[in-house]
């Protein structure tokens, strides 16, 4: 042993110029940790809420689908609202429109969802009531953020996953923000939430261009879609298609029980 | 509850004057004379130590107090109110600023926190007008006056501009706080504030500020300031002058010795300091 | 579920040099093994000389990178100058102490010039605002382990800032490589005293 590493030790030397480096070098530094306090340690036991919430994600198995292309950004949602195995509803729209141009799909715990993305809705709506003018999808994503953000670290914060897709109003540029429960918010150019993520954004990795068009964008939901149909154990009833342009938001048909290959 | 019947007892009057403000500055008018002076390397502040009687044990008495190493005050006007303010300066030198950002507040901020003290009771409920004027003088790390100088030929011909300071893009205004050096600032009972080169408040002011007018010159060294400053006391003092009666707090270059400790690398002593009655006897002498 | 620290994932690493300092990033942002975005910085800029990478929580970094940003402005409205790194510093831990039973998950770096003198400054962090002073290098992250190693092998004294460019990049990338939650790309900040360069190193994409 000892003979190995006398080795290592001459091996360093050798590979590095020993004229060039002070001989005391080597010792100067030694190696050091920043002190990150345990976070068990930081979770007192007063009232006072000091942890984060814990569930791992809300509600996996419902699907939130968000693509930007060059003049539109698509969301799609899965049309089944569920509780435990059960369906309780085929054609539930999982999307509130938030202003002519933006659009926000929501996931996560049931009662928290429509709460929540019904007061950022009527937030909007007031704003824009108010001002004669638009927020920007950028400006609505940060106010999103900002009631999550304050949320999470309250008494009972919203546990919800959002897209928000928009255009928007002055420079007719498309975007798509991703959210998660933990205000975590991205600028990315296409984004799923729950399940879906794991065999569609691989897809999207592949297929997805800035430039595509919205029929390009419709056939890359498709194979989203029947990737999901094919793998996931459950079925989600299928998908609500909406379209942002400059034109303002649109439902698209996305064919309701077409057959997907059943044997892989 | 109190609050729904605590009016701000400083109103308007119809011609649009404040008199509480007013009367607080009579008050201020008929305090003992503080006067200061800003040198090129330093400040002096000065007043008298007038007792009632001369049973007083003057010692006790002191109207010029440290608020941080770097920075002092004085005040014509009512003594308890002042003691408040100097522990309200004192305290909020710490809470919104030692405390933050591990240094102590620059003299223009310091005296902006004073001033929105007194500005804050002229204007709530149930509060009178504080009735002094302070003179506050302080030393600010930054660029000093010298070195602005250099500054400015060199920009000339090198472009040497010390970095954070891309051509005094936020420099020039009043204290503009890039300037570092001696500092000196009115404040009166309003809660308004002003720069001076020297001053005077009180019941003489008027009669001290001709005589500064007369004295001041550019370039002035700390010495001659306090030189100046006790000429200015002793055309307005009404009773003696030796160490017991007169007060005189400077800042200059840091006092190690007040330090405390020794060899402590980097440790800079405070460059406010009172000057002891023996030093003021002997500037006495030396007049 | 993991800690706080380590859901998004993330690097950040700062160094000295002579008359300069570095300070680099990965971009990624993850939800544990899943990659989500690979265009998240983590570093702010906050004056002229002053920088700050913050990496731990996604949503504390940017929580508290626009609080930085709020205070600093207010700083400089306030003072008429720029704020000085050793001040933003000190700033930077009373806020976080502010918080010391209810911490941002995050773990601060600071690296700037000092006004006046020039000098390189750089500082960490732990949540609660424990400042660690460094003369060589600072780090964090969940590739910290590897940018320790990295930085032990590759920084030297007195880097000219094209040299430094070059260590900080190679630790940066050679240690995330090793870290499944960081990477994909990197931002790199080289801050001179009369120029910043900021560059942006694509990197392993996988």
């Amino acid at each position: 042993m000892p003979s190995r590493c006398v080795r290592v030790a001459a091996a360093c030397w050798s590979s590095n110029n020993a004229d060039e480096r002070p001989t005391c070098w080597k010792l100067k530094h030694n190696t050091r940790k920043l002190a990150i306090v345990p976070t068990n340690l930081l979770h007192n036991n007063n009232n006072r809420r000091t942890q984060l919430p814990t569930q791992p994600q809300p509600k996996c198995m419902e699907v939130l689908l968000g693509i930007t292309g060059k003049d539109f950004t698509l969301i799609a949602a899965s049309k089944a609202a569920m509780r435990g195995p059960t369906i309780l509803k085929a054609t539930d729209d999982k999307t509130r429109q938030l202003n002519d141009h933006t659009l926000l799909a929501f996931s996560g715990e049931p009662g928290d969802t429509v709460q929540f993305a019904e007061y950022i809705q009527a937030n909007s709506q007031l704003y824009s009531m108010r001002n004669e003018t638009e927020l920007s999808p950028s400006a609505l994503a940060h106010f999103v953020r900002g009631e999550l953000a304050s949320s999470l670290r309250s008494r009972n914060p919203y546990s919800v996953n959002l897209l928000l897709g928009g255009v928007d109003p002055i420079t007719n540029k498309p975007s798509l923000y991703w959210l998660d429960y933990l205000a975590s918010l991205a600028k990315v150019p296409y984004a799923a939430h729950g399940y879906a993520q794991y065999y569609c954004l691989s897809l999207l990795d592949k297929h997805h261009h800035p430039n595509i068009t919205l029929d390009e964008g419709m056939k890359l939901l498709r194979l989203c879609s029947d990737e999901l149909k094919r793998r996931l154990p459950i079925d989600f009833k299928g998908l609500v298609v909406k379209a942002v342009t400059k034109d303002g938001i649109e439902t698209k048909p996305f064919d309701e029980d077409e057959k997907v290959v059943k044997d892989t | 509850m109190a609050d729904r019947y605590s009016f701000s007892l400083t109103t308007f009057s119809p011609s649009g004057k404040l008199v509480q403000i007013e009367y607080a500055l009579n008050a201020v008018n008929q305090g003992v004379t503080a006067l200061g002076i800003k040198a090129t390397n330093g400040i002096v502040l000065a007043t008298e130590k007038k007792s009632s009687t001369p049973l007083a044990d003057p010692s006790s008495l002191s109207k010029i107090s440290l608020i941080t190493p770097n920075i002092g005050m004085v005040y014509s006007g009512m003594g308890p109110d002042y003691r408040v303010l100097v522990d309200r300066a004192r305290k909020v030198s710490h809470t919104n600023y030692k405390r933050i950002y591990n240094e102590y507040p620059p003299t223009r901020i310091l005296v902006q926190d004073v001033a929105r003290v007194m500005q804050e009771a002229t204007q709530s409920g149930g509060v009178r007008p504080y009735g002094v004027s302070l003179l506050i003088a302080g030393w600010d790390e930054g660029i000093l006056p010298e070195e602005e100088v250099e500054q400015q030929q060199q920009g000339k011909e090198g472009e040497q501009v010390p970095i954070g300071e891309k051509k005094s893009k936020l420099a020039g205004k009043t204290g503009g706080i890039l300037k570092g050096g001696p500092m000196l600032y009115q404040v009166d009972p309003s809660g308004s504030y002003f720069p001076w080169k020297a001053t005077a408040i009180g019941k003489s002011a008027a009669t001290a500020k001709t005589f500064l007018e007369k004295r001041y010159t550019e370039g002035l060294e700390l010495e001659d300031a306090v030189h100046i400053a006790l000429l200015t006391l002793k055309e307005t003092i009404e009773g003696e002058m030796n160490g017991e009666t007169i007060e005189i707090g400077i800042v200059g270059p840091p006092a190690d010795h007040l330090l405390g400790v020794e060899g402590v690398e980097g440790a800079v002593g405070p460059r406010f300091r009172k000057l002891t009655p023996q030093e003021i006897e002997d500037y006495l002498t030396n007049l | 579920m993991s800690s706080p620290f380590s859901i998004n994932g993330g690097a950040c690493v700062a160094m000295v040099g002579k008359d300069c300092v570095a300070i680099a990033c990965d971009l990624r942002l993850g939800l544990q093994a899943l990659t989500v975005s690979n265009n998240f910085p983590k570093i702010f800029q906050y004056g002229d000389h002053v920088f700050l990478g913050l990496t731990g929580l996604a949503t504390d970094v940017t929580t508290v990178s626009d609080l930085f940003r709020y205070k600093v402005n207010m700083y400089r409205l306030r003072e008429e100058r720029h704020i000085a790194p050793r001040t933003f510093a000190n700033l930077v831990s009373s806020s976080l102490y502010e918080r010391r039973f209810g911490p941002w998950f995050v773990s601060p770096v600071v690296a700037g010039l000092e006004p006046k003198t020039g000098k390189p400054f750089i500082c960490g962090f732990d949540s609660i605002g424990c400042i660690d002073f460094a003369k060589d290098f600072i780090v964090s992250g969940t590739a910290t382990d590897q940018l320790f190693g990295m930085c032990e092998s590759l920084w030297e004294p007195n880097l000219g800032p094209d040299e430094l460019f070059e260590t900080i990049s190679q630790a940066l990338l050679n240690a995330v490589d090793r870290d499944a939650l960081s990477g994909w790309g990197a931002h790199v900040y080289i801050i001179e005293k009369d120029k910043v360069t900021k560059r942006l190193l694509k990197g392993r994409q996988d």
